[in-house]
């Protein structure tokens, strides 16, 4: 199997564990609709698991995985041509180490910094509710910004397979239910948290003993918050420099793309036929926004099929799931790597992922074949 | 329709009010207006000052206040709420665009040959992206309704869903209009250089006055903050001005250059100065808080969209106008409409400038405010009716356009009941308008129409005795044109010796023109039972006498020959309807007469008896017969007696 093919699942299924992850821990949260007691007693069956030895390496590993994978597509990146939910997604992902690192630094290094502390969702939701509103905000936030990223990840993936028909009317709003109740249930727990406060001395005399145990480790825990952002920073800034300075490399050396209608583009050396499409305006459809998944963007090559990149085993597999023809390529992963080529886009510039999921039905709109002009 | 009344009264008032003094001082004449005038604007610039002045101290301590009461239990929850809320409404939305993402991008790969159908595309676009901005919204302030927010904050919620709302729809119509990067669907004709610097300018510009508009209403709200959000306002809304000024002198300023015909260009209006002039005008309105300025600038906008108003719209309808002669209806009413909308448009920002509401205006007792309402509500329903006529009259002119006029020698067809009907109804069109304008003008400037209508009433009585004949006249002829009775050019021929063909027909009385030549005026009431002799076909028979010795069967023969010789011919076969035909008819002391009959279109029987008759006489000659001459031959007989 291919290296990309191989990083493009690793991405998903890192992203598929820690959506569970969210998944569970949102559910949980739920049940603050009901009562603080419902929240623990669940927990260790919605969260115990990630608490075990397996289950925190598998989670650690995974979060390692995703935002390491996340950063190498920005620094293998060849131009900024992207889809609004590409844009979307990066962002949403920069944004998610930052605004989480509190939250897991204080329920998972606490504990080992100062023995004692008992993270339980009565202690955090005081912090939140009443003693620090700060960090409510950001776990606000938080559930926000990964949730939707989740989201819209789980989204494009499913939604190019023909299982979606089936079950695409269950998934979605489930998919907008879990973090609508879940904050309902952070706000419903957040009442009896508060009500409990001002009307046991006992338990809030508990929680703010606690809490001080937690104070006195600050320090330690900012400084080593600080040294992850930092690291965290230079990451994403190589990230970016790697992907400005193959940008830069390759600007001077220009290729062009003549497409059907007579349009034509001119764009550097390297980039796929889609980013060229995408960087001039050109209307072509592409659902899954270039990862060789839907098999909309496909052109076939009039001229010059030699002078694109050699195909890899995720394009050819999707060309033959839609049934392409031999001359044909998926834009998004063929690259022109000098001179110019010809080409003619298939499908309808208004495709959506319907043409994915059931190629069969679309292949009446593929445009035929024209007369070639002169000899080939 | 008293909602409507009041509507219209309130919609005048605005702009009566403006060319009215302020109350106070409208008894001093011209120099106390503008003493007042000033006063205003001399306290409001004061007040600006010195929002600008506290702002920033006042800014600290809103800060260090909102912090408090946001960093709590309530602030933690309104916060929640606000994310479920948020929530909520990009579901409704993506479960909306589920199914609208399709016809989006349809209609974002169509290509479009004409301004008219990049119009049309942009209206789908507008509609497919409208809707779920809509949803979005309506389904964030509902939501709201579920939870019991913490004091001050649904409101606070709902200013920012506006807010939200508005900056969305300015990127929405700058999208559709100027559509970067989707050339085929452009609206309005821009160099693409200076499109994406255009797309950006009218966006931040929208933008800054949406939050110049709302977010100094959630300071307020949130904070008690008056003058940090009076300076924001300021500063919003100074920002939106100089941005639109820079763009209108870099977008309207140099005229798309024509290379080689430089120096035969004629001076341009100056479109760039005048639009700057505009901007400028009502943003030192605004800010010296006068009303008349603020009203003049906004009448000045009405004024100059009402006269570019022509241009763009028959922009759109400029490629169709090559190819069809008439452009339609549609450019005439679209104009007629867009008129409206721009008055209405300005009488509502007048309102809005003004900054009063409307049923406190409609209730002043100003004397001139309420004729100069009035007059308005009277130009309004004139707009009105005027719409109402320009598309009846265009639809009917261009129906008998088409048609042509009739042509006095071609048999009426279907054609010519239009040709009839038509210019009826456009003239019955004209006078109910009128008679309905003049009354709902009568009740618009307040003046009661019901004593009006009563009075008529038994003024009607009394016209209705000497008018009977006029009613009856009318009356008739409703019905001689339901039945169908007559067309224009149709022969027609009435009780009383009236006969010729119709020429006009009018709700009184049809033309008659005599074949002769005299032109008779038939009103309907006396023009009696109608002999139309212009229907379907007539049968035409005439007589010809023979000798007594002629030979029916040869003569039978030779004419049913005629017949078919005469179906033959190119000029006159069409016109067959059933050959001609002869036989022995009666047998007169010395003479056979034959009857001959065919049947013919109306109209075409006397030009085919004649050429008939021709070659009869002509077949007779050659048989060696002749008429019969009528001569009595008397047989003398002599006795042989001598």
């Amino acid at each position: 199997m291919h290296a990309q093919t191989v990083l493009r699942n690793a991405r998903l299924a890192s992203g598929l564990v820690l959506m569970a992850f969210v998944a569970g821990h949102l559910s949980n949260l739920t049940l603050g609709m009901h009562s603080l007691a419902a929240m623990e007693s669940w927990r260790p069956v919605l969260m115990g698991p990630w608490r075990s030895g397996i289950g925190l390496s598998l989670l650690v590993g995974a979060a390692l995985a995703h935002m390491s994978l996340g950063l190498y597509a920005i620094g293998t990146r060849r131009s900024l041509a992207m889809s609004r939910t590409d844009v979307v997604q990066l962002i949403l992902g920069l944004l998610t180490p930052p605004l989480l690192l509190n939250h897991a630094v204080v329920m998972h290094m606490a504990g080992e910094v100062s023995p004692g502390f008992d993270s339980t969702f009565g202690q955090m939701l005081a912090v939140y509710w009443s003693f620090s509103p700060r960090y409510a905000f950001q776990q606000i936030c938080v559930v926000m910004v990964v949730w939707a990223h989740a989201a819209v990840g789980l989204y494009s993936w499913l939604v190019l397979k023909p299982v979606w028909r089936r079950i695409g009317g269950l998934v979605l709003p489930v998919l907008f239910a879990i973090p609508i109740l879940a904050l309902l249930g952070f706000a419903e727990a957040g009442k009896e948290v508060l009500d409990k406060l001002a009307g046991e001395p006992a338990w809030r005399a508990r929680i703010i003993d606690n809490l001080t145990k937690v104070t006195q480790v600050t320090g330690k825990l900012d400084a080593l918050q600080a040294w992850i952002l930092l690291a965290y920073g230079v990451l994403v800034l190589a990230a970016f420099g790697i992907f400005a300075w193959r940008a830069l490399r390759d600007r001077l050396i220009p290729v062009q793309v003549a497409y059907d209608g007579g349009l034509s583009a001119q764009a550097r050396r390297g980039l796929s036929i889609l980013e060229i499409s995408r960087l001039n305006d050109i209307p072509h459809a592409h659902v899954c926004s270039g990862r060789a998944r839907c098999g909309t963007c496909r052109v076939r090559v009039e001229s010059g099929a030699a002078r694109l990149s050699p195909m890899i085993e995720a394009e050819r597999k999707t060309l033959a799931r839609v049934a392409a023809g031999a001359n044909d390529r998926l834009a998004c992963q063929a690259r022109v790597l000098g001179g110019s080529v010809e080409v003619t886009r298939l499908l309808p510039a208004f495709a959506d992922a319907s043409a994915a999921r059931s190629p069969e039905d679309w292949s009446a709109n593929v445009a035929p074949s024209p007369a070639r002009q002169g000899t080939a | 329709m008293n909602r409507l009344r009041q509507l219209l009264l309130a919609g005048a008032l605005c702009l009566a009010s403006a060319t009215a003094a302020p109350p106070v001082h409208a008894d001093q004449g011209m120099t106390g207006w503008s003493v007042g005038v000033l006063a205003n604007a001399k306290a409001r610039i004061e007040s600006l000052g010195a929002d600008l002045g506290k702002a920033p101290a006042e800014a600290g301590k809103a800060f260090a206040a909102t912090r408090v009461s946001l960093m709590s239990g309530a602030g933690v929850r309104g916060f929640t709420y606000f994310m479920i809320l948020l929530f909520v409404g990009i579901a409704v939305e993506w479960l909306y665009w589920t199914y609208a993402y399709s016809p989006l991008r349809a209609v974002q790969a169509a290509t479009s040959a004409t301004p008219l159908q990049a119009l049309r595309l942009g209206l789908r676009r507008l509609l497919l992206l409208g809707s779920g901005l809509l949803l979005f919204t309506a389904a964030t302030i509902g939501a709201s309704a579920a939870f019991a927010w913490p004091p001050g904050m649904q409101e606070l919620v709902i200013a920012a869903t506006l807010l939200l709302f508005m900056l969305r729809l300015s990127w929405v119509v700058v999208s559709i209009i100027l559509a970067p990067g989707r050339p085929q669907l452009r609206l309005v004709p821009v160099e693409p250089g200076r499109l994406r610097w255009l797309a950006a300018t009218a966006i931040a510009a929208l933008s800054l006055l949406a939050l110049g508009q709302f977010l100094p209403a959630i300071l307020e709200g949130a904070a008690g903050a008056i003058h940090v959000a009076g300076a924001l306002r300021f500063a919003a809304y100074s920002a939106a001005t100089l941005i639109l000024l820079v763009g209108s002198f870099a977008f309207f300023g140099r005229p798309p250059s024509r290379r080689g015909s430089a120096l035969a260009r004629v001076p341009l209006f100056p479109r760039s100065f005048v639009l700057a002039l505009l901007v400028a005008a009502v943003y030192i309105a605004w800010l010296m808080s006068g009303r008349a300025p603020a009203i003049a600038a906004i009448v000045a906008v009405v004024i100059a969209l009402q006269l570019g108003l022509r241009e763009m719209i028959y922009f759109y309808w400029r490629d169709e106008s090559d190819s069809d002669a008439g452009l339609g209806a549609l450019p005439a009413i679209a104009l007629s409409l867009a008129r409206f909308v721009v008055v209405l448009a300005g009488i509502g920002a007048a309102a809005l400038a003004l900054d009063t509401p409307l049923t406190a205006l409609a209730e002043s007792v100003s004397p001139w405010v309420r004729i100069g309402l009035r007059l308005l509500g009277v130009a309004v329903l004139a707009l009105l009716a005027h719409g109402v006529w320009i598309a009846v009259r265009s639809v009917v002119d261009q129906r008998l356009a088409r048609i042509g006029p009739a042509d006095p020698h071609h048999a009426p067809d279907a054609s010519s009941r239009l040709l009839t009907l038509l210019p009826l109804l456009r003239v019955t069109t004209a006078v109910l308008l009128l008679v309905m304008l003049v009354l709902s003008s009568l009740w618009a400037l307040g003046i009661e129409i019901t004593p009006l209508l009563a009075g008529a009433g038994v003024l009607g009585i009394a016209l209705g005795f000497g008018a009977q004949a006029l009613v009856r006249d009318v009356i008739a002829g409703i019905f001689y044109l339901a039945d169908d009775a007559f067309r224009v050019g149709e022969y027609i021929e009435g009780g009383g010796n009236t006969k010729g063909t119709v020429e006009r027909i009018t709700l009184r009385s049809v033309a008659l023109r005599h074949h002769n030549g005299p032109l008779h005026f038939v009103p309907y009431g006396a023009l009696g039972s109608v002999r139309n002799t212009s229907r379907d076909w007539v049968i035409d028979k005439f007589n010809l006498p023979l000798p007594i010795d002629a030979d029916s069967e040869k003569i039978r023969k030779m004419i049913k020959n005629i017949g078919e010789e005469m179906k033959d011919d190119p000029v006159l076969g069409p016109h067959m309807m059933e050959p001609l035909k002869g036989k022995l008819y009666r047998v007169d002391p010395g003479v056979k007469i034959f009857r001959c009959k065919f049947r013919s279109p109306p109209g075409k029987q006397f030009d085919i008896r004649a050429s008939a008759l021709k070659r009869i006489e002509a077949a007779l000659k050659k048989m060696g017969l002749q008429f019969a001459d009528g001569r009595q031959t008397v047989l003398l007989q002599a006795r042989a007696e001598s």
